[in-house]
């Protein structure tokens, strides 16, 4: 099987992907994903060369828009109830720039 | 002997159901009242439910009774009286909807999707929301956050999956229709594996609006039933363009219309590359040749026909599926609903507790591989070449297509398994082998049942495929196989008669539904979830305990108007 | 530090700009039908698709695509009739769905760009055009009459959608660092923006101010967004690198942001030179960094060291169908340009006789456009004549009181068209002296009164009878035989003098060119 992300890549995938994980799950998940990639090999293997990609399976339909007309949407209340913290009538998230969290 | 004492409505079909009505046989108010009755009398088995509905239920089923005393009950939907259930990523207001996942069980719904107001509206009475993989990620329910459903034909076995509670829910005869989604084969395999018709329409057939996305360019809703009749009608509601979802796109053909009219003439294609493929076990091999020798005897002409590409599907889904989950799932961040992990003091830290614990482990996983697979430069590599396989293998299904009007195939190359007994992952993934072309290329695609396998004794299913917008031809094929094999029978453990013992189920009713506080059943942060169905604790929505957040809001639309003003909406 | 200037004698400095601009003369959002609205309660517009609700799905505002059709054709810009919708994925509590919906390497608006007039003193800092002669070339500027004129290439315009605003509570001064925590509003999420970026085709900040200047009246013009930079409406962030005079290889660059006025966005801009000069000149390094300008401190700040290009996992948004814009399309959003500023002061220029200098100033601004237009119909037959002294006191007298003026409206202000057109009629039939026109100009301004009544309140007319000029001019001559003596004896410098004395007997009231005219003849 070829080595195709070491722990420190996943590692950094997962600081990424916003997902801590411990130090035997990073190893775990590194076995898994050199696993999977490994199987998506055919992938790479094709002459691709003048083939157009199809990003949407939607045959030739396109230009899909709306009018510019206000629909009714939610109220103060209904958008926050799913919150876990709220303050003020907004959405409440702890200090931004703790660790490397400004971009 | 089956616990069910009243009448099962739910076993029954849509045709029925509208007769009995019309013929005042019973009251639509009966079939609710019944249909939960059983679900709740039998759910213990099967573990298909999430969580009932039981206001709307009855709300809808006064509609209907109205209407039947009013004389007007032709004015009603398709649907009338019929007792359907939801997929659980499938928003419906006022109901939790979880997609089987921690990350979710504290979201309760302020909207309803497109394909579930177009159910309800076309008169469907709505039983509850049906379990899954998490985020439909998986081939077994295995994954749900809320413990495996099981196969109603042998319980010791997995319903399939992704959508596997509503194919146990439909092969139980706790429901007559039921929704799910498919990306890769999470409608038809478990409709294989459980005995029933199940229909993944065209890409675009369906409207996505309010479906959690997986795979947005993969994902179609389509229905579960034990009739194609049903399934067609099934499909009439939900189906056609919505204003809500750029992607779909105007049907104007009745799915029902043509099915009787039998096959004789048609071309039905088969694959000679799927039928050797590896991995196929040769009792699900004879029913495809069976049915093939089937369609034949109907007047059919089979004809073999190449899918050049199709080899490469596989890998083409593994990377566009998690590229496309790995984004939409970005917005699970624990802050505007889902689990927030308590007590962090920054941003980052909350995030990566919340997702960490949100998420299991197959979950992450697709996610961390998509976010590698769109990397820069690795982009190049794996994600743009796969999107340009799909053009190959959709030009692969148009070539067959301009031979043929159906192609015949094997669903899942196996029977249902039993738990734990696929474990590494990239097995699990071959369950989708024969199924997942036909997301990438978007055409429809549908697994009959097709009776029961030779060596397992358990159903098999053989999938039929339409060119793109041309779903009545798959199902006036399987409607002329069905003259074969005839209606998907209930699980014989669950009909009337049937060898089940009682299997009460406490599950949770919406009306007890508060945002931000778990759907109760959940197992705890720490704990994985087991392998068997976890044990449901009595809902006490006064101590939402272990829950890091306030107390949801008093004001918050009431269900039934929620879902009416949904419907009124996707009526336009 | 050393002055801007002095640096730019040294070293050139090339800027690029990122222009953001909502579409704020919209109804709703880009993806949704939630009303734009700035400054409602928070999270009072808000809906599945801007909350990023799981299951919910983008459909585009059809509206918010003419405009930036209608934006790409005011600025030159091709339009790409097949563009596609990408995803940018960042997790930022701000952006609800965790990625910005926006476009990828084809934009709706591609190769465009803006021609700038620089002139006045500013016209001086591009040091290379100072030297030429009119009408030669250096680089992307051409020299003209009265400075030169830049050539700056628009890369793109794109489509993209605004984030949620958030309010930082628990540090100083409402800043994000030292923050406890933070709440987020979503109602402008979601907001329609499109967003500019130039080549790095622009040398000094002047021709940066002019660039959004310019921007910012053709916006204003095609009437896509009300350009509001104090509410953020209209936002710039300038990338800027220095090198050599000489030099081709490009420096290394910093991002600069928070310049949301005009002036900030020069001093900001001319503070960075000045900074990066000097670091250079000393031997430093500069760092690609993102730099806040403070306006107070009157400084740029590090905010953001970037190590690594960031890495947006950018691909197609599957959820939006790609765009195949036709031609017909296309035309019928072309048939809804207006009158552009340029069109307009070419058409200025040429039906009122003006100068190029004139008809520009004249457009920068849609009030004094439509201002100077107005005075042309009500001017009539007499337009051309009055164009040149109308135009003069809109772009000196009225421009200079806007300047000074903040709050001044000129549409809802007592300087009529009507009483401008009186006004510089006064002047230029000699009923006053063109400094007394100023004092009217005023007073009208002051007292809300037509030009004529303050003319007659104050004893302003202009006596222009001969008769009693006359008298005026004889006694005058008489009074200073010795001098008129020299004036004869071919000292005619001293018309002046007999010119001053003759308004001082009259209190300036004599019409000076009948008193001229008199004096030449009396004396010769």
């Amino acid at each position: 099987m070829t080595q195709h992300l070491s722990e420190r890549d996943v590692r950094g995938i997962a600081e990424y992907t916003r997902i801590g994980l411990t130090d035997a799950e990073v190893a775990q998940m590194t076995v898994d994903l050199n696993a999977i990639i490994d199987s998506l090999k055919p992938i790479t293997e094709y002459d691709l060369a003048g083939v157009e990609p199809t990003f949407h399976p939607i045959g030739g339909l396109s230009n899909v828009m709306r009018e510019d007309v206000e629909e009714p949407g939610f109220s103060q209340a209904v958008a926050l109830e799913n919150a876990p913290k709220r303050q003020d009538g907004s959405f409440l998230v702890p200090s931004i720039l703790g660790e490397g969290g400004d971009r | 002997m089956a616990a069910a004492t009243e009448r099962a409505f739910a076993c029954m079909g849509v045709r029925d159901v509208r007769s009995g009505l019309a013929a005042g046989a019973f009251s639509a108010r009966e079939i609710a009242e019944a249909s939960l009755a059983r679900v709740r009398a039998l759910d213990g088995a099967t573990h298909a439910f999430l969580e009932t509905t039981e206001q709307l239920a009855l709300a809808q089923a006064a509609k209907i009774d109205a209407a039947v005393a009013a004389g007007t009950l032709d004015a009603c939907g398709p649907l009338a009286g019929v007792p359907v259930a939801f997929k659980d990523n499938m928003n419906l207001t006022g109901t939790h909807t979880t997609c089987s996942s921690q990350m979710l069980a504290n979201y309760v719904s302020p909207y309803t999707a497109t394909c579930v107001a177009r159910t309800i509206d076309a008169g469907g009475i709505p039983l509850g929301k049906l379990n899954m993989d998490e985020f439909a990620f998986g081939s077994s329910t295995e994954t749900s956050a809320f413990g495996p459903s099981r196969n109603p034909w042998d319980l010791s076995r997995v319903p399939g999956g992704s959508s596997g509670g509503s194919a146990s829910a439909v092969g139980a005869g706790l429901a007559t229709i039921a929704l799910g989604s498919d990306t890769g084969g999470s409608i038809r395999q478990p409709g294989s594996f459980c005995g029933v018709v199940a229909v993944k329409p065209s890409y675009g057939v369906v409207s996505r609006f309010g479906v959690v996305a997986f795979g947005s360019s993969l994902d179609q809703v389509g229905p579960f039933a034990r009739s194609v009749e049903d399934a067609a009608f099934a499909l009439n509601a939900i189906a056609g363009r919505d204003a809500l979802d750029c992607t779909s796109q105007a049907v104007g053909i009745d799915f029902a219309a043509n099915l009787a009219e039998g096959v004789r003439g048609m071309r039905i294609g088969i694959v000679p590359a799927f039928m050797e493929a590896r991995g196929l076990t040769a009792e699900v091999k004879a029913k495809v040749e069976e049915a093939a020798d089937h369609l034949r005897a109907l007047g059919a002409d089979i004809v073999e026909v190449e899918l050049p590409n199709a080899q490469a599907a596989m890998s083409a889904y593994y990377v566009l599926g998690p590229c496309e989950a790995f984004s939409n799932l970005a917005r699970f961040d624990s802050v505007r609903y889902g689990y927030c992990d308590p007590g962090h003091a920054d941003l980052g830290s909350q995030y990566e507790a919340s997702r960490a614990k949100g998420f299991g482990p197959e979950t992450r996983r697709r996610i961390m591989l998509g976010s590698y697979l769109l990397s820069a430069g690795v982009y190049d590599t794996y994600y743009y070449p796969a999107q340009q396989v799909r053009t190959l293998i959709t030009q692969d299904y148009e070539r067959a297509f301009q031979r043929v009007d159906c192609i015949l195939a094997p669903v899942s190359p196996r029977t249902a398994f039993r738990f734990g007994e696929v474990s590494d992952p990239t097995d699990m993934y071959l369950s989708d082998m024969f199924t997942i072309s036909i997301n990438i290329a978007g055409n429809g695609g549908m697994s009959l049942p097709a009776g029961l396998g030779a060596d397992t004794g358990l159903p098999v299913g053989v999938q039929l495929v339409s060119p793109q917008f041309k779903d009545e031809n798959m199902l006036r094929v399987a409607a002329a196989l069905e003259t074969a094999y005839g209606p998907a029978p209930v699980a014989p453990a669950f009909r009337e008669g049937g060898t089940l013992e009682a299997s009460p189920a406490n599950i949770p009713d919406a009306a007890d539904a508060v945002p931000g506080v778990d759907l109760p059943g959940l197992l705890s942060a720490e704990g994985a979830p087991s392998e068997v169905p976890a044990k449901r604790v009595p809902h006490e929505p006064d101590s939402p305990a272990g829950c890091p957040c306030e107390p949801g809001l008093s004001e918050r639309p009431g269900s039934a108007e929620g879902v009416a003003a949904q419907v009124e909406r996707a009526g336009e | 530090m050393r002055k801007l200037e002095e640096v730019l004698q040294d070293w050139e400095a090339v800027i690029g700009l990122e222009v953001h601009a909502e579409l704020t003369t919209l109804e709703t959002k880009m993806f949704c039908g939630c009303k734009l609205e700035f400054g409602a309660a928070p999270n009072t517009h808000t809906c599945p698709v801007c909350l990023g609700l799981p299951g919910a799905l983008p459909v585009p505002n059809k509206a918010a695509i003419e405009s930036i059709v209608l934006a790409g054709l005011a600025t030159n810009c091709d339009i790409e009739k097949h563009s596609m919708f990408y995803r940018k994925n960042y997790m930022y509590p701000d952006m609800s769905k965790n990625f910005q919906t926006t476009q990828g390497p084809v934009a709706f608006c591609m190769r465009g760009h803006l021609d700038l007039d620089v002139d006045g003193p500013a016209a001086k800092e591009r040091i290379t055009a100072a030297g030429l002669a009119e009408g030669d070339c250096d680089g992307n500027a051409t020299r003209t009459a009265d400075g030169y004129t830049a050539h700056v290439g628009i890369t793109r315009i794109h489509m993209e959608e605004d984030a949620g605003k958030m309010v930082h509570v628990g540090g100083s001064e409402g800043r994000i660092a030292g923050a406890t925590h933070s709440l987020v509003d979503y109602n402008r999420c979601g907001t329609p923006l499109i967003e500019l970026v130039t080549e790095p085709d622009l040398r000094t900040p002047e021709e940066a101010r002019l660039f959004m200047q310019k921007l910012r009246q053709i916006y204003l013009a095609i009437g896509i967004s009300d350009c509001s930079m104090e509410e953020g409406s209209l936002r710039c962030d300038g990338n800027v690198s220095l090198r050599r005079r000489g030099d081709s290889k490009l420096g290394v660059k910093t991002e600069l942001k928070n310049m949301n006025s005009f002036k900030n966005l020069h001093d900001g801009l001319a503070y960075e030179i000045c900074r990066q000069a000097e670091v250079l000149e000393e031997g430093g390094q500069i760092y690609q960094e993102t730099r806040h300008w403070d306006p107070t401190s009157k400084r740029t700040i590090v905010m953001r060291v970037k190590e690594t290009a960031d890495d947006y996992r950018l691909f197609p948004e599957p959820d939006l169908a790609p765009y195949d814009l036709t031609d017909e399309w296309i035309d019928q959003v072309r048939a809804k340009l207006p009158e552009l500023p340029d069109q307009k002061a070419a058409r200025f220029a040429r039906d009122f006789g003006l100068s190029a200098y004139d008809a520009r100033h004249l457009v920068e601004s849609r009030a004094t456009a439509r201002f100077f237009e107005a005075c042309m119909e009500l001017a009539g037959e007499d337009a051309g004549a009055l164009a040149k002294p109308v135009a003069n006191l809109v772009i000196n007298d009225v421009t200079a009181h806007l300047n000074a003026h903040a709050d001044f409206d000129l549409e809802d202000s007592p300087l009529t068209p009507a009483r401008a057109v009186a006004l510089v009629r006064l002047v230029a039939e000699d009923a006053i002296s063109s400094k007394q026109g100023k004092e009217v100009f005023a007073a009208v301004l002051e007292e809300g009164k037509d030009p004529a009544d303050v003319v007659k309140e104050r004893g302003m007319e202009q006596v222009s009878d001969a008769g009693a000029i006359e008298a005026v001019v004889d006694a005058v001559l008489a009074a200073n035989p010795d001098k008129v003596a020299q004036y004869q004896g071919g000292k005619t410098g001293l018309i002046g003098f007999f010119v001053g004395q003759c308004m001082k007997e009259m209190r300036g009231q004599g019409n000076p060119k009948v008193i001229n005219e008199l004096l030449v003849k009396k004396l010769g």
